[in-house]
């Protein structure tokens, strides 16, 4: 009973930590609909720019992990480690995927001179330059999310594999996989923002 | 035989319906439905964080506190709150 009350508190916990994500996503969201509204023309030909399709795979991708995930969470519950395994592992593999995507957008961007700061970028009207300022401080700040998803997760697969995490102390894995599943829920946002709504 | 909240099926079942959620976003922003398309696109991302806190994180199967089925709605609350406190600033300048 007492094991149980903890549970409930731990996960609280991590909703307490999963909100406060929300409200600081939610203050980049907030400044990015100001300037989208201020600058709605530069806003929509910038949007224009970014490479759909790849950002609609890496939703794909992030939907998918998070699937894994959810099954890793229910075979490890039901005594299947082995299973559990192989469903964590497609997660960090997933993850790492997002992110590698995540480069080749980035690095093709950066290749055409429109990074922060950059002086083709600067030449431009201001719209576009704070279009791009919270294109990469926003996507940035997610895939940094990612990573630090990616390192917990590895760090679960490890216990998980040494037995220090099973159906009876599944408790850290659980809340490993709401993390992972906020930030999909992050990216499910930022995907219209960026990629759709032009 | 395997238990638990929600099986397999269940979870492939709520993917499913990510993906094809996905799918209508993207097909509905390649048309031009003006004021309109903003409103699909935000509400196709709000169903798909439906599923998600529901089914995946479980929200749905938290009876442990009351407040869980409160945290969500509430920080929602808070967010529109400061937005449409911020727009009242910027759009009556």
């Amino acid at each position: 009973m007492k094991n149980h009350k903890d549970n409930t508190v731990s996960t609280l916990g991590m909703w307490l930590f999963l909100l406060s994500e929300i409200l600081l996503f939610g203050g980049l969201f907030i400044i990015c609909s100001v300037y989208r509204y201020n600058h709605s023309r530069i806003f929509h030909l910038a949007a224009e720019s970014l490479n759909r399709p790849l950002g609609a795979l890496n939703t794909l991708i992030l939907l998918t992990s998070s699937l894994t995930m959810a099954l890793s969470i229910f075979f490890l519950k039901n005594r299947r480690s082995e299973r559990s395994l192989f469903f964590l592992f497609l997660t960090i593999f997933l993850g790492l995927f997002f992110l590698s995507n995540k480069y080749f957008e980035w690095a093709s961007k950066v290749h055409h001179g429109v990074y922060p700061n950059a002086p083709v970028l600067l030449e431009r009207e201001r719209g576009e330059v704070l279009f791009y300022g919270l294109y990469y401080s926003m996507t940035g700040l997610h895939g940094l999310h990612v990573l630090v998803g990616i390192g917990l997760l590895s760090v679960m697969f490890v216990s998980v594999l040494r037995g220090k995490i099973d159906h009876e102390r599944i408790l850290p894995l659980k809340n490993t996989g709401l993390y992972w599943h906020l930030v999909d829920i992050i990216w499910i946002f930022l995907f219209p923002l960026f990629y759709l709504i032009t | 035989m395997i238990s638990g909240e929600g099986g397999v099926k269940t979870y492939i079942f709520v993917w499913l319906s990510l993906v094809i959620l996905t799918g209508l976003a993207v097909s509905a922003a390649g048309m031009d439905w003006g004021g309109w398309s903003l409103g699909v696109a935000l509400g196709i991302a709000f169903l798909k964080s439906g599923l998600i806190l529901n089914y995946f994180m479980h929200l749905k199967d938290e009876r442990g506190l009351r407040l869980f089925r409160w945290m969500i709605p509430g920080i929602l609350a808070i967010l529109i709150l400061f937005i449409g406190l911020t727009f009242l600033d910027v759009a009556f300048r």
